[in-house]
């Protein structure tokens, strides 16, 4: 359910990044998946009812059942319930949204698209030798 | 001696003149000095022990192994803060951003007054102080490596006239790869898995990683040391091996959250009802800038800068770049804006405002949850949601003054500031605490408190314990107040401190 449920928000929270790598439904599916198991017991039951109730007010709001419903309404949904002062209402899409935008940015592709590059950061990084001797020249590259 | 759980093949007793609970910023330092001094000394670490080769600049792969939660922690009350907290050798200093302050010269003065700390004085603080910055390569971030963000801003800043300048961090030769809080891949910060954790096992002390403590023993109110049971560190679940550590004192210092979650789920040292309240947070707002010039994020030194001129007032302001998969969650959109926002993440700088919380309330409670997770129960109010918004008006203030095209608060009915005349509404409008929809925070503190009444505080001014002999608590959450900066320098000079202490109580006996 938890998959069939991060499946169908991600391209609405998502949209559609324009020059941007292609999202990977699949391992980003997966890794959302994975996070989410990864924190406290209780995230994964909140989520799936931060969906329902993304649904029903979606459903109020629109005026259209959900399956009726377009990206383009769902997303106009999500920014409307975002910008609302309730703060349980705008927690809804936040929530939804971040193991989702999570793991779409995370990838390296988008990275790199990006103007970050871990890879070669970290392999600079692996060059340089810190110790804590306070004698030696300071560093050595 | 470092030793890991696959070290480990069966049950543990052992006997030791100090066990420890926790190595962060309030254990490392007295299993070292303890060790130095000849003492035994045996440390619980529940986090696995990860080193630079782990650290790949991947947050969130590092936030699911070395962040309590996966970093997800978040506070009960209005509004949620994320309150992330590290759970790894080192504990929280692996994952901080190397800020090493002193505390604000009043907040001393405020101890004596109110909590009757009048032992520790401003001499022997300053001594501490010294000695942790030499041992810790304390040094002002580099201008020519903290990037093009922190530059900007401070740019941005000396044209309003405001006091500023470059933190004083623990990194020795940092050269900027943007990754503090997810283990510094270069091994430049010295945070305690590099520093005190190297130098204690020098001297003989043992770290049990991957070991959560489960009871202190206890008879006629004296502390006799820790049962403990080895945990599978993806889990979090037991892996069925225990440890028993004899000692002759037992130092608690898991945190100023999980240290009183671990005194009220055994019902000890609570006699004064103060276990677990007074929480401070230092909750802290963000504002992401939209400059017309490229920022280069994440690359520099994520927390370099500094404006200070409203310290006194509680307002630090402290920034500030975030990997792209961190960033995404920061903006307020979603969808096709949030998408056509992120292409201009190269343009955009983060910073935040930190706020010293006098008004607002905070608790830590020991709960029936799944899991091993305390509960958090945290509410922004009176002042200090002001001061929040302040710190949001100067920030954007600040990003315009330094040529931002917009500016996003989080701020509801404020995201998105496009001129100074959206940023003059914000500085003249009212807000509550439920209109910020995103905070966070990192400096836990307060919730075991030191004082010289044990009506009204849990520990002495040495971290003894009032109610059970020999039981001592070194971290955050002695602190009676917040040192109006981030904490880990004065949690290391009080953990230095109260080190000659316990080797007091030793010698006698």
């Amino acid at each position: 359910m938890l998959e069939k449920t991060v499946r169908e928000f991600m391209p609405v929270l998502l949209g559609t990044p324009e020059g941007l790598p292609d999202p990977d439904i699949e391992g980003q599916t997966r890794f959302a998946l994975e996070y989410l198991s990864a924190g406290a017991k209780e995230f994964k039951p909140v989520y799936l009812i931060a969906a329902a109730s993304f649904k029903v007010l979606a459903v109020l709001l629109k005026r259209k059942p959900w399956s009726m419903l377009t990206i383009e309404e769902k997303d106009y949904v999500a920014n409307k319930l975002f910008s609302y002062s309730n703060p349980l209402l705008r927690s809804i899409p936040l929530l939804l949204a971040m193991p989702i935008l999570a793991s779409y940015y995370r990838r390296e592709e988008v990275q790199m698209a990006l103007g970050f590059d871990a890879k070669a950061l970290k392999a600079d990084a692996e060059l340089r030798t810190v110790t804590r001797d306070r004698d030696l020249p300071p560093k050595c590259k | 001696m470092i030793i890991r759980p696959e070290d480990v093949k069966g049950d543990i007793t052992k006997s030791a003149d100090v066990v420890v609970i926790g190595s962060g910023a309030g254990g490392a330092p007295i299993a070292k000095e303890l060790a130095v001094e000849g003492r035994s000394v045996v440390v619980l670490e529940e986090g696995a022990h990860y080193t630079r080769d782990d650290f790949k600049l991947n947050p969130l792969e590092s936030m699911m192994r070395m962040y309590r939660d996966a970093g997800q922690t978040i506070t009960l009350g209005v509004p949620s803060v994320v309150a992330p907290m590290g759970n790894t050798l080192g504990g929280t200093t692996t994952i901080n951003s190397g800020t090493a302050l002193r505390m604000l010269g009043p907040i001393l003065k405020k101890w004596h007054m109110f909590h009757g700390l009048h032992d520790i004085t401003e001499d022997e603080m300053g001594l501490l102080y010294s000695h942790l910055e030499e041992y810790l390569f304390v040094k002002k971030a580099d201008p020519e490596v903290a990037g093009p963000v922190a530059n900007t801003f401070l740019e941005g800043a000396r044209k309003l006239g405001l006091s500023s300048g470059w933190l004083p961090r623990n990194a020795k030769e940092c050269e900027g790869y943007g990754s503090c809080a997810f283990g510094c891949p270069s091994g430049a910060k010295q945070s305690m898995d590099v520093s005190f954790i190297p130098d204690a096992s020098k001297s003989g002390a043992e770290f049990y990683t991957c070991c959560r403590a489960e009871s202190i023993k206890v008879s006629n109110d004296v502390a006799k040391g820790v049962t403990g049971r080895f945990v599978d560190p993806s889990s979090g679940r037991s892996t069925g091996i225990g440890i028993t550590v004899e000692a002759k004192v037992v130092v608690l210092a898991g945190g100023a959250i999980y240290s009183p979650f671990f005194l009220l789920r055994q019902g000890l040292a609570n006699s004064s009802g103060q276990v677990g309240r007074n929480l401070e947070i230092h909750p802290a707002v963000q504002t992401v800038a939209l400059m017309d010039r490229p920022m280069d994020p994440p690359k520099g030194i994520p927390q370099s800068s500094h404006v200070d001129e409203f310290k006194d007032e509680g307002i630090m302001l402290e920034g500030g770049t975030v990997p792209p998969e961190v960033h995404a969650v920061t903006l307020p959109f979603y969808g096709k804006a949030h998408a056509a926002h992120m292409k201009q993440y190269p343009n955009m700088g983060i910073f935040g405002g930190m706020v010293s919380d006098i008004d607002s309330w905070g608790r830590v409670l020991a709960l029936p949850r799944a899991g091993y997770s305390p509960s958090i129960f945290y509410s922004l109010k009176g002042r200090d949601v002001e001061k929040a918004r302040l710190a949001t008006v100067i920030m954007a203030e600040i990003w315009f003054a330094a040529g931002a095209k917009k500016v996003f608060t989080a701020i509801t009915g404020h995201t998105e500031l496009g001129s100074t005349a959206d940023l003059r509404r914000l500085a003249q409008s009212r807000i509550r605490a439920r209109d910020i929809y995103a905070m966070s925070a990192y400096h836990y503190l307060g919730t075991c408190r030191m004082g010289s009444d044990p009506e009204w505080s849990v520990v002495k001014h040495t971290g003894e314990t009032w109610d059970v002999e020999n039981l001592f608590i070194s971290d955050a959450s002695i602190l009676p107040t917040s040192p109006g900066v981030n904490p880990q320098l004065t949690i290391m000079a009080l953990a230095t401190r109260n080190a000659g202490f316990i080797d007091d109580k030793l010698n006698n006996g």
